[in-house]
């Protein structure tokens, strides 16, 4: 251990931002690896100053080590100079907290956030000096289990891990480690442990299943034995106010993306936009009561002394009486000198009037996410707001002093036509035009544009991405029209990054050798723009035999097999079936009607 | 209101954290603490939180210093045991005192620093110490010392010349073993200065020896340094 912790101090001096590699953060736990204790690593296939913004990281962290009997470390990818060190001075991956090795923990959870972190789950396996195929592990290496939202398709991924855990698992997390506790007292082997553990609800375990592939399709996972669930249910909270929650999370030294106290409104979405994967994965609806943020805001002041307070949800305008709760905020917080921020403001007036009252430094831009800019597509879509709404909600927003927005748009949707992208730029132009004599000076637009990547359990499921050569056409649709508009910024997602995404957000497990392959020819960090490289995964596709176009571009029919059909989010595929049959009878309004 | 400065170390656990990191951790800290703290005016009030001057990363120090704003009276004390308790390992307050308010503020008194650096061979390599010295002789020979210059605003590579801030650089045996140590006094502070880092690395172009060039370096801040009449003088002594 000493040993290590001196290799690990000598190769810091040589990297950028060694504060990603050091922990002893402010609040965060030592416990002593004593031979009763499970133990557990949550690993996050991404930098530290990623994972130290997610909110599901710091729940599991406090929702598992404020139990006895167990305990868990973080770790995180660690950046390419990094990596390249511990290569080439054989320094295995280690936990942030005890800078022990991940190989002897009993449980390695990582968190599943984003498709385009999965050749870093591999290649953290691999720096762990831990098999990256579940079947090649053998008794002494730790159980590899998934969890986050890309569980809920995890097809891709199934060689790699040994399990996964569906949905919500603040709950469950510590009752599964006790039960893994109380199994490894049984003194059972590994193939036995994960037999047990798979008989317990949300649990998937993927090499229980076998595919059956029929003429390039897949068309079935069959379960390998009677004792296997057909279909898995998700896990789930079901009372926000008795469910963990951090009341002193950890305080990164290094500046996290999101550095600041979070408190949680709601879990889950009344809107139903049908593009939005979180806002049918996490149904339904749960409040936290008003007393119970309150109080945990004040204890995450005290505990933490952070500056800013975010009161976090999908929507959190959507509280019941968020006016009353900002009030007793102010008042719970009198003289701390902490500013509360909403983020995901709705554009309406109501939203604006909030971020007003909320809002006391310089104004600067306040963003919105219209998605589309035709009323027919946002119907498609079902962001209902209509342009005459947009435009109120905007004005009032100048009118409180605002400078400028930032707008998020998407592209690619189903239905979408030439006309929609061009709406874009069009509804910008208007924007300006319109507020080109009220505000004080010329406001200031930014314009941010990504792919529409659909995504499984949501009523797009079925839906193919637009063919790549047409995203960039009409990306190329937006770049000429704001090249000439003065106060219009405009900036894009990477079309093969979101190309990429989809092939493994719709895929199956066909996917896994082609992803082994990318990983091994040097891919990292593939969401991160400046790393992301499109000629070696073709290289890893062509070399595994994968047309990657027929996962991303693929229309599933209604009797399809998904690859996800086996994990159930709670929803019923009649209830997206029927919202995807609505999106096209939207589909047909009158476009630009207003 | 009053005006307290305070005087602390950074240790090994701690030093890989930068200037921004450290402003952060320390007004955290004081927001934590329960002391009275005091606010700009404005529509984005910040903390009347100051440190002497930033901390290069990876570097150590013995005699730092800060200093904080309050509303009321608090005795030295007092604000040393309320910082500590929020303070995590690796920081320590050594000293607080009252200062009066009309005083320059501190990073303004700063205006040079010494350094200890000692290298340390890869494993299976010693420190060569002769190479060394004839090093560091035939760079302080050199009148000018041009590093690319780092600045953000301009793209335009400008170089400067960083010999005149090296005040004083030489080497003397450490306590410990048979191992170097290189002292630098370095300027340091608004009106310009070079990092460490920089003369080290000027410094290994100088390097004949394998294993010295491939050693790497501990650093260590041992005092910040005002200028008082035309001399140099510790801060320490000034407070």
């Amino acid at each position: 251990m000493q040993a290590l912790d001196k290799k690990i101090q000598r190769l810091l001096l040589q990297v950028q931002k060694p504060a990603r590699y050091t922990g002893n953060e402010w609040n965060a736990y030592r416990k002593d690896h004593r031979d009763d204790l499970v133990k557990m690593v949550l690993a996050f296939p991404d930098l530290y100053e990623v994972g130290m913004s997610n909110q599901g990281v710091k729940i599991l962290y406090e929702s598992v080590n404020k139990r006895p009997g167990m305990l868990m470390e973080r770790v995180f990818a660690p950046a390419s100079d990094m990596e390249n060190l511990m290569r080439s001075h054989d320094l295995p991956l280690f936990a942030l907290e005890s800078k022990k090795p991940l190989s002897e923990f009993d449980l390695i959870g990582f968190s599943l956030q984003y498709e385009l972190s999965y050749t870093n789950v591999l290649n953290m396996l691999d720096l762990a000096g831990i098999p990256i195929y579940a079947g090649e592990r053998g008794e002494a290496d730790p159980l590899i289990v998934g969890g986050g939202p890309c569980a809920f398709n995890p097809e891709p991924l199934a060689p790699f891990f040994d399990l996964f855990v569906l949905g919500e698992s603040e709950e469950y997390l510590p009752e599964m480690l006790a039960v893994l506790g109380n199994l490894k007292k049984e003194k059972l082997g590994r193939s036995e442990l994960i037999s047990r553990l798979s008989e317990q609800e949300g649990v998937y375990v993927p090499s229980f299943y076998e595919p059956v592939y029929k003429a390039g399709k897949l068309c079935a996972l069959k379960r390998t034995g009677d004792r296997v669930p057909e279909v898995i249910y998700k896990r789930m909270v079901h009372d926000l106010d008795s469910a963990p929650y951090p009341t002193s999370p950890v305080v990164p030294y290094l500046q996290a993306i999101h550095d600041r106290a979070v408190v949680e409104l709601f879990r889950g979405c009344s809107r139903g936009c049908r593009f939005c994967q979180a806002g049918y994965i996490f149904r339904p609806v749960r409040r936290r009561s008003r007393r119970r943020i309150i109080e945990t805001a004040k204890q995450q002041i005290a505990a933490t002394g952070y500056e800013e307070l975010s009161l976090a949800s999908l929507s959190s305008t959507d509280y019941p009486g968020l006016e009353e709760l900002i009030g007793e905020l102010d008042q719970a917080l009198a003289g701390e000198q902490v500013k509360c921020n909403l983020p995901s403001l709705r554009l309406d007036s109501y939203s604006i009037k909030l971020a007003d009252r909320l809002h006391r430094g310089r104004r600067s831009k306040l963003t919105f996410a219209p998605e589309a800019a035709t009323e027919r597509l946002r119907k498609v879509i079902r962001k209902n707001i209509s342009e005459a709404e947009i435009f109120s909600a905007l004005n009032d927003a100048v009118e409180a002093g605002w400078q400028g927005f930032k707008l998020y748009f998407m592209i690619g949707l189903p239905t979408e036509r030439v006309e929609d992208v061009e709406a874009i730029v069009d509804l910008c132009q208007r924007i300006r035009q319109h507020f080109r004599h009220k505000a004080g000076s010329r406001i200031d637009i930014s314009v941010s544009v990504s792919t529409f990547v659909p995504k499984a359990h949501t009523p797009f499921q079925w839906e193919p991405q637009l063919l790549l050569p047409m995203v960039t056409e009409r990306q190329e649709i937006l770049q000429k029209g704001f090249k000439k508009m003065p106060g219009v910024d405009l900036s894009w997602h990477d079309a093969e990054t979101s190309f990429l995404e989809a092939v493994f957000a719709r895929g199956d497990r066909r996917l896994a050798p082609a992803l082994e392959r990318a990983w091994s020819l040097g891919c990292r960090f593939d969401g991160w723009t400046e790393n992301f490289s499109m000629p070696l995964w073709q290289q890893a596709f062509q070399e595994t035999g994968i047309e990657p176009g027929d996962f991303a571009w693929r229309r599933f029919e209604y009797d399809d097999f998904l690859p996800w059909d086996h994990l159930h989010c709670g929803i019923e595929k009649e209830v997206l079936i029927r919202e995807h049959q609505k999106a096209f009878a939207c589909s047909e309004a009158r476009p630009g009607a207003s | 209101m009053t005006r307290i400065r305070f005087r602390f170390a950074r240790y090994d656990s701690l030093k890989h954290i930068s200037h921004l990191d450290m402003m952060r951790l320390f007004q955290r800290a004081l927001r934590r603490s329960g002391l009275p703290l005091v606010f700009s005016e404005g529509y984005n009030p910040h903390l009347r939180f100051n440190l002497a001057a930033p901390m290069p990363v990876n570097v150590t120090a013995s005699e730092e210093y800060g200093e904080v704003f309050l509303a009321q009276e608090v005795t030295p004390d007092q604000f040393i045991s309320a910082l500590t308790e929020q303070l995590p390992k690796g920081l320590i307050v050594t000293g607080a005192f009252g200062v009066d308010r009309d005083e320059p503020s501190l990073p303004a008194l700063v205006s040079a620093a010494l350094y200890r650096a000692k290298p340390v061979a890869e494993p299976g390599c010693r420190v060569e110490p002769k190479d060394y010295r004839e090093a560091l002789e035939r760079l302080l020979a050199r009148q000018e010392l041009l590093v690319p210059k780092t600045s953000k605003k301009r793209k335009k590579k400008e170089q400067v010349n960083v010999r005149p801030y090296i005040f004083e650089a030489y080497f003397k045996d450490a306590e410990d073993d048979r191992s170097l140590e290189l002292y630098m006094l370095l300027q340091s502070g608004s009106r310009g200065g070079v990092s460490p880092f920089v003369v080290i690395e000027q410094l290994k172009k100088e390097l004949r020896s394998d294993c010295n060039h491939k050693a790497h370096w501990e650093l260590h801040r041992e005092k910040l340094y005002q200028e008082q009449n035309q001399f140099l003088q510790p801060l320490s002594e000034g407070m």
